[in-house]
């Protein structure tokens, strides 16, 4: 009968004193959740900047990003600049699906009185399928009007918004910058981004390069992208790049990167950082668990009398080791599922500013360690419990 | 039932100091006895109901229970031995206060190992249906007169219809009227339900409503 009812009964003799004990765990298991929630949130969010560019794409860029510690989209360490013979080279490989010359510069866009500053995208019509773009009004420029040199910009809507009053009203409107006028024929899908120093695809601007060359007057790209059109073909394209650049370039002046290869270096230092903090939030799991087995040996000193009463009716030692461990699982779990429950509730107000958000691993391993810290750090106590002599027991006072 | 041979209890009290409760007891319960163990406090008495009910181990010397050598038992047929075999009663009652009557009552069932062949509920109904204490049933111990608590715990001992009463002190303290009708209680469940029951007193006039008078002094039958 009941040692659940008869654990709960206790609890609520000595409300304080559950409340404090359970209090060790809240905080412990809050720490591993909200850490192991932002842990998630940033990591998916990467992931979707990352998806958000399209799969199988390999970048061409000058210098080595990875090791120069800068992750900028374009390369920001420059030591060499590609040109429209390296595209044509590149473009001679098979399996290349497209390829996508990209010369980026930020200005300042006039329209009317507004003011603004962006940044340009020149390139092909593939830019729009990597980047995984759409337009949401109006149209995305092509391949002949990059031959032709047509002045028309694609923007983002945020920009859109900030020089036309409202996205919609942009399309047909024209824009100057750099000296000449542009015709705004299209406005891209709202993506989002911009938190954490990440780019704001909203205020990209997207024209064809071949236009841009009346400022791009060295007629250079900071990076080549070229997607592949299979997964398995992504090594052999890369081969093929190195092979054709080394002829122009020394090996350290540009680097080929694969899209994938950058997400999993990102991924595995995120791993090894949240791990870490996890792990020293997980102290305070252990902390908590000492308090509960201190509160439960003096739960044990405090019924000792009830445990010889137990025995001498013909309770097993496991009997009595189960009532304990029972009681001190349960005392966890209050502080576990409490924790889980104001994790939850600081998630929401965050998920504002913040992706943050529990998964269903972490409230399986909230509830899983709560439990186990109140069997570990309980069975010492419930083995005391269960190893007095009923005699002894029955006659305590 | 119950036959102790040369039995001998020693506390080991320093390192060099040894009380001895029990010198040399031998003695045969048969079934269905109504006797008492009398004598003055300190004489070791109690030490032997608790050996004869299993709360305690002799030091020395052979107790059988119904032929077993209970040494050559394990923790476990030992509890099962004090849930099926025994029903104590205990000068202080020894109820647990956070449980109600009737939770008291059944709390032997919940250790039981073997399939209980009654409604455990029912049964204890019976119980306090006879001993006047059905309408207690949901009320708590500390809520209840000291002779409505010994009755509780007559019918706890019960519950699991043991061949074996050992009540200690059982009326010690209540008054004497009170303490009468638990005698009265005792000594009908030896007639009516054919219970051996075994009574601790330091109190003759208890020891005389017996059938047997086990007279202890200084840890040796007198």
């Amino acid at each position: 009968m009941g040692f659940i009812r008869s654990a709960f009964f206790d609890f609520s003799r000595n409300k304080g004193r559950t409340f404090l004990t359970s209090l060790g765990i809240l905080i412990g298991v809050m720490a591993v959740v909200l850490l192991t929630a932002f842990g998630l949130g940033l990591r998916a969010y990467i992931e979707q900047q990352f998806e958000d560019l399209g799969s199988n794409l390999i970048r061409v860029v000058p210098g080595n990003p990875l090791e120069g510690g800068s992750f900028s989209n374009l390369g920001s360490y420059i030591t060499i600049e590609f040109d429209e013979k390296d595209v044509q080279n590149l473009s001679r490989i098979r399996d290349v699906k497209i390829i996508v010359p990209v010369y980026s510069k930020t200005i300042n866009m006039v329209a009317g009185n507004n003011k603004e500053s962006s940044t340009i995208y020149a390139s092909t019509e593939g830019i729009f399928t990597t980047l995984n773009v759409k337009a949401e009004y109006g149209r995305l420029f092509t391949d002949q009007e990059v031959d032709k040199r047509s002045k028309v910009i694609v923007i983002g809507p945020t920009l859109a918004a900030d020089l036309f009053s409202s996205a919609k009203n942009a399309v047909g409107k024209s824009v100057k910058f750099e000296g000449q006028k542009y015709m705004v024929i299209g406005v891209t899908e709202k993506k989002g981004g911009g938190g954490f120093g990440g780019p704001d695809f909203d205020t990209f601007t997207y024209m064809p390069y071949k236009t841009a060359f009346t400022f791009n007057t060295e007629k250079t790209f900071m990076v080549i992208i070229l997607q592949a059109k299979n997964d398995q073909d992504i090594k052999p394209v890369i081969k093929q790049v190195e092979e054709i650049l080394s002829k122009r370039y020394e090996e350290e002046e540009f680097s080929v990167i694969q899209q994938e290869e950058l997400l999993t270096a990102i991924n595995s230092i995120f791993g090894v950082v949240n791990t870490v903090l996890v792990a020293i939030a997980a102290i305070s799991l252990i902390v908590g668990g000492i308090g509960i087995m201190n509160i439960m040996y003096v739960t044990v000193t405090e019924r000792i009398k009830e445990i010889g009463i137990r025995r001498a009716l013909g309770a097993r030692k496991s009997d009595i080791l189960i009532q304990f461990l029972v009681a001190s699982v349960i005392l966890s779990l209050i502080g576990g599922i409490a924790g889980l429950t104001v994790s939850y509730i600081i998630v929401l107000f965050i998920q504002a500013y913040f992706p943050a958000y529990i998964d269903l691993n972490s409230v399986l391993l909230a509830i899983g360690v709560s439990s186990a810290i109140g069997i570990i750090f309980g069975v010492f106590p419930a083995k005391k419990a269960a190893d007095l002599s009923p005699i002894d027991a029955i006659r305590y006072e | 039932m119950i036959q102790l041979t040369h039995v001998w209890k020693k506390y080991q009290i320093d390192d060099d100091v040894v009380f001895t409760a029990l010198k040399d007891i031998s003695l045969t319960i048969e079934k269905g006895e109504f006797s008492s163990l009398i004598g003055p406090s300190g004489s070791g008495k109690s030490t032997l109901m608790h050996i004869i009910g299993l709360l305690d181990k002799s030091s020395d010397g052979e107790v059988l229970i119904e032929g077993r050598n209970t040494a050559e038992l394990s923790d476990d047929e030992i509890s099962t031995l004090r849930n099926e075999f025994v029903g104590f009663v205990f000068q202080q009652f020894n109820l647990i206060n956070k449980l109600t009557i009737k939770e008291n009552i059944l709390l032997p069932t919940t250790y039981a190992r073997k399939k209980i062949e009654y409604d455990p509920g029912k049964k204890a109904d019976e119980i306090m249906e006879r001993f006047g204490i059905l309408e207690k049933a949901n009320s708590y111990p500390n809520r209840i007169s000291g002779g409505q608590q010994q009755r509780v715990a007559i019918a706890r001992a019960l519950i699991m219809s043991p061949s074996l009463i050992l009540a200690d002190e059982p009326t010690g303290n209540l008054d004497t009227k009170t303490g009468d009708e638990i005698m009265k209680l005792l000594s009908q469940l030896n007639k009516e339900d054919n219970i051996t029951v075994l009574i601790v007193t330091h109190e003759q006039d208890i020891a005389a409503k017996t059938k047997r008078k086990i007279q202890i002094v200084d840890g040796k039958i007198a």
